[in-house]
């Protein structure tokens, strides 16, 4: 793991390989406080580790959680697509590197390693997302990936074949700030974008959107509609400026 | 089917089970370091929206409220609820206090125009000044149709018009109304869901603006004076009799029979 943001358990800028960086203690409290889930969602067959309504704090109040709020125990319905995307359409990443930008629970990234993608970095600025993704990797028999934990459109450009993109343009600033760095990979690398989102108003409204490919719409499991009010389908959408 | 837009309007009062208390001064009641929420009228009016967006009906969910930035956890819980944005006019403390429902539907009105929505929903009144004028003013200043204390709610596939059903002295009544329109939601509209953290965790990636009342062109010089508010009269202790007799006696005695 690349670590730019100190945690306790986590050294500052340290390449770490999986496995041997988890703090027992925080490994013991996700253990605690999520629940293995595989089904509910688009990809029965990624077994992930989520928060649940049988876990405590489903209904605890926010300000309890020791950590950064986890967004990365949410299976997000962008995410959902891109991932069941990439399973059913293998070729899109076999033998290519993929980064996958604000992994969270790192589903997209399982599924394309899944799928046969060569090289695979997942990125999240959450250490906590870092330890959940490799206990997701655990439960898929997966081997782990490296993980990336910083603001990656902060650095340099690197080649990939394929970013993927789940939930990501819910701010107008970062949407502006993603547009710009993803134009930047695909005018420099050629790389391809694949963007997943359930029709956030951010993202619809956003400038991108009129450079944007329709790949594939998903309507979403019942259990994932209860647990995104409002929302009922997620779309793939290809980035092509 | 047509995508519309809606704008739901979502005013924090203090929490229903609170026992509201007079302040000393008589000029309003203490709120401060009183448990507040949203509005239960506007929790239905909300539900309602998302339950149209839920069937497709409605593609965006506007949550707005007026007042001081402690509104802006009340349209936390409307996004975490479903709606899609927030709105919060800042109105300071003292403007506030003075701030009644013409104000806030001249408000609600700029907001509407600007944002171009299809729908207000509002609640048919807030439990803590039970004004029940918010909803009319707003569709008199848009010159909008409304239907107000709607207890169920169906748009026409054709996405035009609206059938908003009241309960109304000795039955229901069902108005057809054009679109754009007001409609203010009675307690029987909906059940509103519950806010879980997940769901609270998935609001605060949502967006929440933060406008001035002058942004949107309105004064909000006040037309109303408060002049005095007081605690109901204590009730005055009864007294128990034992037989019909003795009842009749006292009533007599009152000069009731």
């Amino acid at each position: 793991m690349i670590t730019e943001n100190c945690h306790p358990g986590l050294h500052k800028e340290t390449a770490l390989t999986p496995g041997n960086f988890l703090d027992p203690e925080v490994r013991a409290f996700l253990e605690e406080n999520t629940e293995v889930i595989s089904s509910g969602n688009l990809t029965p067959e990624i077994r992930l580790r989520l928060l649940t309504p049988r876990c405590r704090f489903w209904k605890e109040r926010a300000d309890l959680w020791p950590f950064a709020d986890p967004f990365w125990a949410i299976y997000w319905p962008g995410g959902q697509a891109l991932s069941r995307y990439i399973l059913d359409n293998p070729d899109i990443v076999r033998m290519g590197s993929v980064l996958d930008l604000g992994s969270g629970c790192g589903a997209t990234a399982i599924a394309a390693v899944m799928s046969g993608a060569s090289h695979v970095l997942a990125n999240d600025i959450d250490p906590i997302a870092g330890m959940a993704m490799v206990i997701n990797c655990e439960l898929n028999n997966v081997n782990p990936f490296p993980i990336a934990i910083k603001n990656i459109t902060d650095t340099k450009l690197d080649k990939w074949d394929l970013i993927v993109l789940g939930d990501m343009f819910y701010d107008e600033h970062l949407a502006d700030c993603l547009h710009h760095w993803l134009g930047k990979c695909i005018k420099m690398y050629g790389t391809k974008v694949l963007i997943g989102d359930p029709g956030r108003p951010q993202f619809t409204g956003h400038i991108i959107h009129r450079q944007l490919h329709k790949v594939m719409e998903y309507s979403l499991p019942k259990p994932t509609r209860q647990e995104n009010n409002g929302l009922t389908s997620s779309i793939v959408w290809s980035y092509q400026p | 089917m047509a995508a519309l837009r809606a704008l739901v309007g979502v005013k924090r009062v203090i929490d229903y089970a609170v026992k509201v208390r007079v302040r000393a001064d008589g000029a309003g009641v203490a709120a401060d370091g009183v448990k507040h929420s949203m509005n239960p009228f506007c929790e239905i009016a909300l539900e309602e929206a998302v339950r149209l967006r839920e069937r497709g009906a409605v593609r965006e969910v506007l949550a707005v409220s007026c007042g001081p930035p402690a509104c802006q956890e009340t349209i936390r819980t409307a996004l975490a609820m479903g709606a899609d944005r927030g709105v919060h006019v800042e109105v300071a403390a003292p403007d506030y206090e003075r701030l009644g429902p013409f104000q806030v539907a001249q408000l609600l009105a700029a907001l509407a125009r600007r944002e171009e929505v299809d729908l207000v929903l509002l609640g048919k009144q807030a439990i803590d000044d039970d004004c029940n004028q918010t909803g009319q003013m707003t569709a008199a200043l848009l010159d909008w149709p409304q239907g107000t204390f709607a207890s169920a709610l169906t748009l026409e596939p054709d996405g035009q018009w609206l059938r908003v059903e009241r309960e109304v002295d000795g039955g229901l009544e069902t108005l057809r109304l054009r679109l754009p329109a007001v409609v203010t939601a009675d307690l029987r509209l909906n059940e509103p869901r519950y806010a879980t953290l997940p769901n609270i965790m998935k609001a605060k990636k949502k967006a929440l603006a933060v406008l001035a009342p002058a942004a949107l062109g309105v004064e909000l010089a006040p037309r109303v004076t408060v002049l005095r508010v007081e605690e109901p009269p204590q009730r005055q202790a009864g007294l128990r009799v034992e037989t019909v007799a003795d009842l009749v006696a006292k009533l007599r005695e009152s000069g009731c029979i």
